[in-house]
């Protein structure tokens, strides 16, 4: 069992979420409650990564985000860090890569909600902030607990855009999906089962439990 | 608006002209203690203007006032989003928030108390509307149609309104509720001194909660005033189908009679070289040229129906078409033999609907008094530009 793999693993999808929590609620709601023409085509590049190889969208984080591109140079010229080869490059990545798993069922939540709720929030006095709090997220929330758990497991679980922006460089690129594929490489089977069986059985749980929360949530109002 | 009477100062005062995204035009007034029921078919504009009230539209051109303070003014460039107007909104299907109980949705309207005062005030307000402790505790999904809807008016009113807007608030509500219903918004108007605003399509239920009625229509306020005056004097043809005059008929205007104040209606115009038409003597305001075409109705209490062997001079004779017994009121049609194509429409309660079958024959005297008679400028029927 490669442990360092897998905290690295989980180090990686808590970061991934606490990055795309905020801005995904914010762009699920926007999605959601606006229309103006070019609005599928912002909807396309969110599912965009969905239907994307792993490896084409790899390629092309690679290439943009590495040394030798302006992004990457300005970068290393601003902050001193590089994008590629390290848990930074990895996060950015991770990030981009699971923007449909958030962004899309936050936006299915929030069409949800009737529109005359927001109205009579502003009628009964509440601000756009309090409407949010006290009314939007409460009831959005059933969807959102969902993406979360969706977006912390997929991110467990990434092989082919990990492989081609992070390598495999142990402690701070190798994930556990990395590593498992690493152990069948080297015929250690009995290795990789081990954490394979794990990865399943934590997936399998987790999202389990995130339905029958939302369930619950559901039935509750 | 500033004028010293204080139930004055408290009116509702509204203009609007748009074109965009909806036609939307007229102009209303509702004093305090006042309840005013907009009135006319789906798209006529009743629930935009509503929503105009509320600042959830803001109109193209338009001023709204309340109690004195201006809330919308497109000429100033002002409109007050609705946070900061105090209105209270029922919503159509009540738009109740269905993750919080009934006690916790009225509170919403109090979020600027703190938190024990803001649920005892909540409380209180539905203890108003008689809700009972077991029921203000459950979410709107256990509370039947009725009690929610005793929940969205509690929320409304636990704003302090300056102007309460019902919107069909009694249409998803079955009849036996209905009556309660009725009851709690008579007591409520008796106690706030505000204006009160109804949106209903039911020409029934605004005549019997409203005080003044807005005939819409196509975005249009074609007519306002009280039931009685717009029953007895609709604007046009349109205002008449509107509010449910069935005895309406094209005929001409032949100008003044002999004696004063009074002038000449042919019943119909398609019979224009027939001197066999009959005429009818009503009241002249002389503002009608004569030969004008005109459109006239009658009320239904302005019919009596006599037997055939009373008949008087001036009654027509009349042969029922179709009696149909509803329960304790009779709905009968009648032809007027003299006038080919003419339907008189009764409501008919008591004793007389009895004898009343097909074929029966009897007289029709029309009250000269209760004939409103109308220029025709249009083609029948067309919408608002008739007036």
């Amino acid at each position: 069992m490669d442990w360092q793999a897998l905290i690295l693993s989980l180090e990686l999808a808590a970061a991934t979420l606490a990055v795309l929590l905020p801005s995904g609620l914010w762009l699920g709601r926007w999605l959601a409650r606006t229309r103006f023409a070019g609005k599928a085509w912002i909807e396309a590049m969110v599912v965009l990564p969905l239907v994307l190889p792993p490896t084409v969208l790899g390629y092309y984080l690679l290439v943009s985000m590495g040394g030798a591109s302006p992004l990457g140079a300005w970068v290393k010229q601003a902050f001193g860090v590089s994008l590629t080869f390290n848990f930074l490059g990895l996060l950015v990545a991770s990030v981009i890569f699971n923007v449909p798993f958030l962004v899309q069922p936050v936006q299915r939540a929030f069409e949800a909600i009737p529109a005359n709720l927001g109205e009579a929030a502003a009628v009964s006095g509440l601000s756009a902030w309090q409407a949010f709090w006290r009314i939007e997220l409460p009831l959005a929330w059933p969807g959102v607990l969902s993406a979360c758990v969706l977006t912390f497991v997929h991110t467990l679980g990434e092989f082919g855009v990990v492989l081609m922006v992070g390598g495999s460089i142990p402690g701070e690129t190798k994930t556990v999906a990395i590593a498992i594929y690493d152990r069948v490489q080297s015929f250690d089977l009995a290795g990789a089962n081990q954490m394979a069986l794990l990865l399943l059985l934590f997936s399998l749980g987790a999202v389990t439990a995130s339905f029958f929360a939302s369930a619950r949530l559901v039935v509750r109002r | 608006m500033s004028g010293p009477d204080p139930k004055t100062s408290l009116a509702l005062v509204v203009e609007v002209e748009q074109a965009l995204p909806m036609p939307l035009s007229g102009s209303l007034r509702c004093e305090a203690g006042e309840l005013l029921a907009l009135v006319g078919p789906s798209g006529a504009g009743k629930t935009s203007l509503l929503r105009m009230l509320a600042g959830l539209m803001r109109p193209q051109q338009g001023r709204v006032a309340v109690g004195g303070e201006v809330w919308c003014d497109t000429a100033q460039g002002l409109f007050l989003p609705p946070q900061r107007r105090h209105v209270g909104l029922v919503f159509q299907n009540y738009a109740l928030m269905p993750h919080l109980s009934a006690v916790d949705n009225v509170a919403l309207s109090l979020l600027h108390l703190p938190r024990r005062e803001r649920l005892e005030q909540a409380r209180q307000w539905l203890d108003h509307v008689h809700l009972s402790a077991d029921q203000q505790a459950r979410r709107p999904a256990a509370l039947s149609g009725g009690q929610q809807q005793r929940v969205a008016v509690a929320r409304a009113l636990a704003r302090e309104p300056k102007l309460l807007l019902l919107d069909e608030p009694f249409s998803a509500v079955d009849q036996m509720n209905r009556q309660g219903l009725y009851r709690l918004l008579a007591d409520l108007r008796r106690e706030l001194a505000i204006p009160i605003v109804l949106v209903t399509h039911d020409l029934n239920e605004a005549r019997m909660l409203a005080d003044r009625l807005a005939v819409m229509d196509v975005g249009r306020v074609l007519q306002e005033g009280t039931p009685a005056h717009i029953h007895s004097a609709p604007r046009n043809a349109r205002v008449a189908d509107l509010v449910g005059i069935q005895n309406r008929f094209q005929g001409v205007w032949l100008g003044p009679a002999d004696s004063p104040g009074q002038g000449r209606l042919r019943w119909t115009g398609d019979t224009a070289g027939d001197p066999a038409a009959p005429l009818l003597t009503v009241r002249d305001k002389g503002k009608l040229p004569p030969g004008q075409a005109v459109n006239w109705v009658i009320p239904n209490d302005g019919i009596v129906l006599v037997d055939a062997g009373a008949r008087g001079p001036g009654d027509f004779d009349a042969e029922v078409a179709e009696a149909r017994h509803l329960g304790e009121i009779t709905l009968v049609t009648l032809n007027v033999p003299a006038v080919p194509g003419a339907r008189l429409v009764l409501t008919l309660a008591g004793a007389q609907r009895q004898a009343l079958a097909p074929g029966a024959r009897l007289s029709a005297r029309l009250d000269p008094a209760r004939v409103h008679v109308m220029p025709l400028r249009a083609r029948p029927g067309a919408g608002p530009g008739v007036a």
